[in-house]
């Protein structure tokens, strides 16, 4: 499970919006410039995010397996035709570069949410997106953070107590139906419990946040974000 | 004399900065923490894997969670459910499939799949409560049901083939092949969990 990990690397110490625009800088970069020699200059950027960030390439991989089967497969299709010889290898290439740019997003963004405390993340939304719509997002998302495991853990409760009770032997529907409805009821249970537990509290729109102040070791990376991000629409 | 009446002055200020505090309504609070938890519940989700009958990849019930934020919540907060899910996932919440999380999963090979989430959510919200006003899901018919989350479907599939044919550089067939083919057959299960989850008496918030 890919989360924050305390630390004390350099991209610890980076403000949350610097550290955005480094990754939307990347990816613009990644996907304008998908050439081998764009994609190899991206790589040695990525390189360096991940060593300013502490995070060793395969920790990295490691967290975003999920994507590998699909990264790979593009371009193995790409690569089948349907008469002989059967396997065309240069019909491969633009698909690898495009899985290849995606990894190296990917494997950006898990620097990212190593090294970010979420509290920060949730002050840097609010100043981006001004007003009640920011401050919506801002609280939404932390409570999105804070059930999660609780949600987590009523579901595989649920999933448990269907297994004791045989429910296995039951066809995919039925499982699929039993284990949603469990999670549906406890999160409307949930809730309605917040909701009334917010207003006790007087759930506010101008709550206080933590103050997020760039400072000077900011200014490389948004100078490295603004070439970046030009770069891309060269 | 001077004294005192200063203190009291500041103790004043800050009781008027005390009633700036602007309360957010009661529906709306309902509201902010049912999408909160649809979001966390959509993330929950990814983590419950089902083997799938017709091909090696396993089944997740992320879609069923869009399909019943639009139907549970209406268009408007269903929509606000997926919008927080991504947001969540953006910031760093271990959401998304596999447990993944950050920026790059949004230009990503399942990148289509969530952009689409929030409008899917809406989509079936509209068409199950026929506007924005969210009513009784229990009172609508199961072709209602299904044809919103049909609809559903086919947006959420659409756009995930065409993001897949974007980020990965694929043609149209490839992208088909490794983002619907396999994947659609689980859908019509899922619709049918979902009617049964809204026809049945378990679930009686709405």
């Amino acid at each position: 499970m890919l989360t924050y990990e305390p630390g004390s690397s350099i991209a610890h110490r980076l403000d949350p919006r610097s550290k955005l625009a480094v990754q939307i800088g990347i990816a613009l970069a990644a996907f304008s410039h998908t050439t081998p020699r764009g994609l190899s200059f991206v790589t040695v950027l990525t390189g360096c995010i991940l060593a300013v960030a502490a995070l060793s390439p395969l920790a990295a991989l490691q967290e975003i397996r999920y994507a590998l089967p699909f990264l790979v497969a593009g371009p193995l299709l790409s690569m089948i035709v349907l008469r002989p010889p059967w396997l065309a290898p240069p019909a491969a290439i633009r698909p690898a570069l495009a899985s290849y740019r995606v990894l190296l997003v990917l494997l950006v963004s898990v620097a990212y949410v190593r090294t970010t405390r979420v509290r920060e993340s949730r002050a840097a939304i609010q100043l981006v997106v001004p007003g009640r719509v920011g401050r919506l997002l801002g609280v939404g998302v932390s409570l999105v953070f804070r059930f999660l495991p609780v949600l987590i853990a009523d579901l595989s409760r649920a999933r448990v107590a269907m297994r004791a009770r045989l429910g296995t032997e039951r066809r995919l529907i039925d499982r699929m139906r039993i284990v949603a409805t469990t999670g549906v009821r406890r999160a409307f249970g949930r809730a309605d419990r917040l909701g009334t537990a917010l207003r006790a509290r007087c759930f506010a729109w101008n709550p206080t946040l933590p103050t997020l102040q760039l400072a000077p070791r900011d200014v490389p990376f948004l100078l490295l974000a603004v070439a970046l991000i030009t770069w891309s629409f060269v | 004399m001077t004294e005192p009446s200063r203190e009291r002055t500041a103790e004043d200020e800050g009781n008027t900065r005390g009633t700036d505090v602007e309360l957010v309504g009661d529906a709306v609070t309902i509201n902010v923490a049912r999408a909160a938890l649809f979001a966390a519940l959509i993330g929950a989700f990814s983590y419950v894997s089902f083997p799938n009958p017709v091909s090696p990849t396993p089944v997740t019930l992320q879609v069923l969670g869009v399909f019943l934020a639009g139907i549970f919540l209406g268009p408007i907060w269903g929509g606000t459910a997926c919008v927080l899910y991504i947001v969540a996932g953006i910031l760093g919440a271990p959401v998304f499939a596999g447990g993944a999380a950050g920026f790059g999963v949004l230009v990503g090979p399942t990148a289509g799949y969530l952009w689409s989430m929030p409008v899917a959510a809406f989509t079936v919200g509209m068409v199950v409560h026929g506007g924005f006003t969210p009513s009784d899901p229990k009172s609508n018919g199961p072709i209602r049901l299904v044809s919103a989350m049909v609809a559903g479907t086919v947006l959420i599939y659409a756009t995930g083939v065409i993001g897949m044919m974007f980020t990965l550089d694929l043609a149209l067939s490839e992208a088909f092949i490794t983002g619907a083919v396999v994947l659609v057959p689980a859908e019509v299960l899922k619709i049918a969990a979902a009617v049964g989850i809204v026809r049945s008496d378990a679930i009686t918030a709405s």
